[in-house]
């Protein structure tokens, strides 16, 4: 167990700063951001200065290896563009992102897996077909486009819910809706589909035929098996909604970290485009590392030394 | 098994429990919700020039003088202040001011923020607005003297907007970077709390020398969807909001819930680099503006509500030449123009614009096509903020949509945008920086408008941009709520108080 | 190597393939909503290929003083503009179609890019493996962590926006799930009886890969693609949604969709009509590629 852990880890360290690198570059070719900072009526002699003042003028190399030597000191510097540590900024903004994705994973299992279940049962029924039509619009639906057309009818036609922004439980319904539409379709699809491989295998068939109760079987044993791949996909996606909600927290107005990114890209903040993409990666890396260990926990028969 | 079931349940219900959303104070009466396009970036008034950061500062901050919609000052910190000669003002401070803290706003306290704005460490972007001003001298306890280096007729004007007087003592003790978050300014509200990305919350200040402001609480948002933001004011979420684009304003006044009152103008233009081919000749430049649809587009994309401009001088702002005609649309003219300018078969130009601002990729593509009729053929090409501005610095640009607020002083956006000395990028001429210089020092202001008409009149006949129009921006106030939007477009609550 | 083996690895490496693609169009073709989606998809193909024929209105034409008319049927609409008019007086139903050659365009073009980079990596990683295999890997971690939103906004940041550059950037951004799957067939490829007689007698490597691996792994690669062209253009129009997109003044369904985010409450046609259009081009692959799946995928198709 050590062992694999051990390996784990390093893995994750190791993409975690292949990412720093990537980022770091890729931001500082899209060109510095000393002209942004200052007035247009900044004289050529100032723009140079603060570039000086800043460093921008030594090479992207020396920058970076600056940039990791405070990172690792848990030094990630001050925004070019809101003056103050990029880690506070990151600090205010993670808990709406993280409040955000929880609600879409929540309310798409809550509804997908049911559903999901439902639908392998009855296999073939009026309902299992409308349900998976249903859940090939829902994949098939830009989530921002959904957002837009939730907003026009629940917010500017039926005035339900308040446009945009945080605050209650109300205003995180059509956020987490539009976010969580896409992941609800994959769901319960993906619960289906190992409902209808776990309930044709023999054991099952065993259960059943022993006489044991029809929900017994669903619930204790098919259920069950079924949840290995719905973590490893809950988990996998979890991370992806992190960074992938930009857009709709654009349209709603949610301060979270996506948010908080694109406009630093657009300002070429350098320091707090780093820091984010950073912290993004880590929580996509960290919940792999976890899906891995719930694997276990889950299925101890999977052998953990077994190089993946 | 079952454990295997409940765990990560509980590892869900953990997480969702653990960020689950506070909810947000009840609203009553003594309060305001004003919403804006954007939260503030920060709340050092000094080190921002962005118009959503500076309104919520000039509540929680306050200057030495309150302008005025005429262009002339009335006192604020300072009580009165008389002209020692034609390069110096001395000013007396009022006695009874304090900060938020409990520090005196006195001589030091100005003294320390006049030369804060120039501190390298700040980068500060107002900088170049104050930089007539050459010394600040500390009299007394309540007394100072300021300098020009020349004449300078908007001095106090522009001091009353950019020099925030901030707390010596609360600033060396916090840092820049604190100041920046809890700012302690003198002005009639103190800051609450701020919580990044959701609201700015602000109290009145009890010991505020001045009026004391009708309400006790004010909340600042930022929501960018335009959508959003027009019914949070109809469904009584907000009290007042900015950027109310003119397609929505009808929808405001027939919800029956709130009204409309103007502020000041946006001012697109369309610059042109008069120093390359084929528009270094004035005729294709002439060309550009007889190109352009400007009665079509003020009507169509903006209800009517566009005020035509001649010149690069706001109409509605002091100095504009009155005897100056728009431009008037003739593509035949235009082609003429071009022919004779040797371009019988039309020319090409790239036209950059920047995405960032709602409706000016409209206006772009109409301008574009616009000038296709007259046989100008445009490559449009949309940039995002950090890269239209670079582009623009680096001269990079042929033809480029920009805008400018409509101030009410003239100084304050004719200098910075043509003069030589803040920027040549495009267009350089001797005779309106000397008429510029001019501009500034005359005290008189009769005499004072002669020479921003004269500028005006060149401008338009030099043609260094294509002449627009300016569009009066609203702000959206629920019917409850009595406020009246000023040129300057900043949200100042305290002259927001209840109706009836 | 005996003749036998030499002709036994020549009927493994063909037999299949013919094999499988006779199966596949029968499997896809017995099922109902794999066959709707192929049809829907060769429809918009169609359509988006000869609508210049039926329908030839300028999408670029502008009427200001005819802006936000409404589609016919509704009260004020006019069959001039079956779907009504743009914030700028521009026939949408046009530009739909105009935007479609687009969105295909940079969907089909995008996901052969990837295709492309994921085959050529996918291969040498899977079938040299060691030391190479591990540094591809390594890097399509990198690429599987790295928020791809960000990526492909940063890089369009750095290299301006264009069609070529959004095709660049969404096929680069996604090439790590074809090498993935690519390697995984690879794998076990590898180790079949007809690839290693054909190294046993001598054949070069790359002819190995061309000739007995490629053929093989068109399957699931069919599949991967079909899916996740609906994934590019989704991403397509968010990128143009985030004013990111291919420049004006040629439509695409993102930027139709973002100009007229602004006029929802005035006129929801500019939204919803184009979010109509990217649904069912969507649909229609992800039908499609369900259908491929089933029918290839023989776990699946046994239940």
């Amino acid at each position: 167990m050590l062992p694999y852990l051990l390996k784990r880890l390093l893995h994750t360290v190791y993409v975690i700063i292949g990412i720093s690198v990537i980022s770091f570059f890729f931001i500082h070719l899209s060109g510095d951001p000393v002209m942004l900072m200052l007035p247009g009526d900044a004289s050529h002699q100032e723009i140079e200065d603060l570039r000086e003042r800043l460093g921008f003028n030594d090479p992207i190399p020396v920058q970076y290896v600056r940039f990791a030597w405070n990172a690792v000191r848990g030094d990630f510097g001050e925004s070019l563009y809101y003056h103050v540590p990029v880690m506070e900024l990151i600090v205010e903004r993670l808990p709406a992102s993280i409040e955000l994705a929880v609600a879409a994973m929540v309310l798409a299992l809550v509804v997908a897996v049911p559903i999901g279940i439902v639908s392998a049962i009855k296999r073939g029924s009026l309902l299992d077909m409308g349900a998976m039509l249903g859940a090939l619009f829902g994949l098939s639906m830009p989530h921002f486009w959904l957002g837009i057309m939730l907003m026009l009818l629940f917010s500017v036609q039926l005035g339900w819910l308040p446009t945009s922004g945080r605050g209650t439980w109300l205003h995180l319904i059509m956020p987490a809706t539009a976010l969580g539409m896409s992941l609800m379709a994959m769901f319960a699809r993906l619960t289906r589909s190992v409902m209808l491989e776990v309930l044709s295998l023999d054991y099952i068939r065993t259960a059943r035929a022993k006489g044991l109760k029809e929900r017994m079987v669903i619930g204790k044993h098919a259920l069950k098996n079924a949840l290995i791949p719905l973590v490893t996909v809950a988990g996998m996606q979890f991370g992806f909604l992190i960074g992938g909600t930009v857009i709709i927290e654009t349209v709603f107005a949610w301060p979270g970290l996506g948010r908080l990114v694109v406009q630093a890209i657009f300002n070429r903040d350098y320091p707090l485009v780093q820091a984010i993409v950073l912290v993004m990666a880590v929580i996509f890396v960290g919940m792999n590392l976890l899906v891995d260990l719930l694997y276990i926990y889950l299925d101890p028969q999977i052998s953990y030394l077994e190089d993946k | 098994m079952k454990r295997s079931f409940l765990f990560p349940l509980f590892v869900i219900l953990g997480c969702v429990l653990m960020v689950a959303p506070v909810p947000t104070s009840a609203m009553d009466a003594d309060t305001l919700v004003v919403i804006q396009e954007a939260e503030p970036v920060g709340l050092d008034l000094m080190r921002s020039s962005i118009q959503t950061t500076m309104s919520p500062c000039y509540n929680l901050h306050d200057t030495l003088f309150h302008p005025q919609e005429d262009a002339t000052v009335k006192p604020a910190l300072a009580e009165k202040w008389e002209k020692v000669d034609d390069l110096t003002w001395k000013i007396h401070l009022r006695k009874d001011a304090t900060f938020h803290n409990g520090e005196t706003v006195n001589a030091q306290a100005v003294k320390f923020s006049f030369d804060r704005v120039f501190d390298e460490d700040i980068q500060s972007p107002h900088k170049g607005k104050l930089s007539a001003f050459t010394e600040l001298t500390v009299i007394d306890d309540h007394t100072i003297t300021i300098k020009t280096e020349a004449p300078y007729a908007p001095g106090l004007y522009m001091l009353g907007y950019y020099l925030p007087i901030v707390p010596p003592k609360y600033i060396a003790e916090k840092g820049d970077s604190e100041y920046n978050t809890h700012p302690v300014g003198s002005g009639p509200y103190k800051l609450k709390e701020w919580v990044r990305g959701e609201a700015v919350i602000m109290e009145r200040f009890d010991d505020y020398y001045g009026p004391k402001p009708a309400y006790k609480t004010i909340i600042f948002k930022g929501i960018p969807e335009e959508a959003s933001r027009i019914a949070s004011l109809v469904t009584g979420e907000a009290h007042v909001i900015s950027g109310v684009p003119v397609h929505q304003r009808e929808k405001i006044k027939d919800s029956g819930k709130a009204y409309l009152t103007p502020q000041m103008g946006v001012m697109p233009y369309l610059g042109i680099n008069t120093y390359e081919a084929p528009f270094d000749d004035v005729r294709v430049r002439r060309a550009v503006n007889h190109a352009i649809n400007r009665e079509l587009i003020g009507k169509a994309l903006f209800n009517g509500e566009a005020i035509i401009c001649a010149g690069p001088i706001s109409p509605r702002t002091f100095g504009a030449n009155p005897d100056l005609e728009p431009y008037p649309f003739d593509p035949a003219k235009a082609k003429a123009l071009l022919k004779e300018a040797g371009h019988p078969d039309g020319i090409e130009a790239r036209l950059a614009y920047p995405t960032y601002m709602s409706q000016i990729q409209e206006q772009a593509e109409v301008i574009a096509a616009n000038l296709g009729e007259a046989g100008i053929k445009v490559t449009l090409e949309p940039y995002e903020r950090a890269v239209m501005w670079e582009r623009y610095k680096g001269k990079q640009h042929q033809m480029f949509i920009y805008w400018w607020d409509d101030a009410p002083e003239p100084d304050r956006y004719m200098y910075s945008l043509f003069h030589s000395e803040s920027r040549d990028y495009y267009y350089k001429n001797p005779k309106v920086d000397e008429l510029l210089d001019k501009g500034r020092t005359i005290m008189d202001r009769e005499e004072r408008a002669k020479v921003y008409h004269e500028i005006d009149r060149i401008l338009y006949e030099d043609c260094p941009w294509a002449f627009m129009y300016v569009v009066p921006e609203v702000f959206g106030v629920a019917n409850g709520v009595d406020y009246k939007g000023r040129r300057d477009g900043f949200l100042n609550m305290r002259y927001a108080k209840p109706k009836g | 190597m005996t003749a036998a083996g030499f002709k036994q690895a020549a009927t493994e490496r063909l037999g299949p393939r013919l094999r499988l693609m006779g199966e596949t169009a029968r499997e896809v073709a017995r099922r109902p909503s794999a066959l709707a989606g192929g049809i829907l998809l060769a429809l918009i193909l169609l359509t988006s290929l000869t609508f210049p024929l039926f329908y030839d209105v300028d999408p670029l034409k502008m009427d200001l003083l005819a802006r936000f008319s409404p589609p016919a049927w509704q009260e004020g609409g006019s069959w001039a503009h079956p779907l009504g008019t743009d914030n700028l007086g521009r026939d949408i139903l046009s530009r739909l179609l105009w935007g479609s050659r687009v969105s295909l365009l940079v969907g089909f073009s995008a996901v052969l890019v990837a295709a492309i980079a994921g085959i050529i990596l996918g291969l040498i990683s899977g079938y040299y493996g060691g030391r190479i295999d591990s540094v591809i890997m390594r890097i399509a971690d990198i690429f599987m962590a790295y928020p791809f939103m960000l990526l492909t906004i940063s890089i369009i940041a750095v290299l301006g926006s264009s069609i070529l550059n959004l095709i660049l950037v969404l096929g680069i951004s996604d090439w790590v799930t074809y090498a993935r799957t690519i390697r995984g067939s690879v794998l076990s490829l590898k180790e079949k009886e007809f690839v290693e007689a054909s190294r046993a007698i001598g054949t070069s490597h790359p002819v190995i890969i061309v000739r007995h691996i490629l053929p093989n792994v068109i399957s699931p690669l069919l599949i991967l693609a079909t899916l996740r062209v609906a994934n590019i253009i989704i991403w397509e129009s968010g990128l143009s949604f985030l004013g990111m997109g291919t420049p004006p003044p040629m439509p695409t369904w993102g930027r139709m969709l973002a100009e007229g985010r602004i006029y929802i409450t005035d006129a929801w046609w500019l939204v919803c009509l184009p979010g109509i259009a990217i649904m069912i081009t969507i649909l229609s692959t992800n039908l499609l590629g369900d259908g491929l799946r089933d029918a290839l995928d023989p776990r699946l198709r046994n239940l």
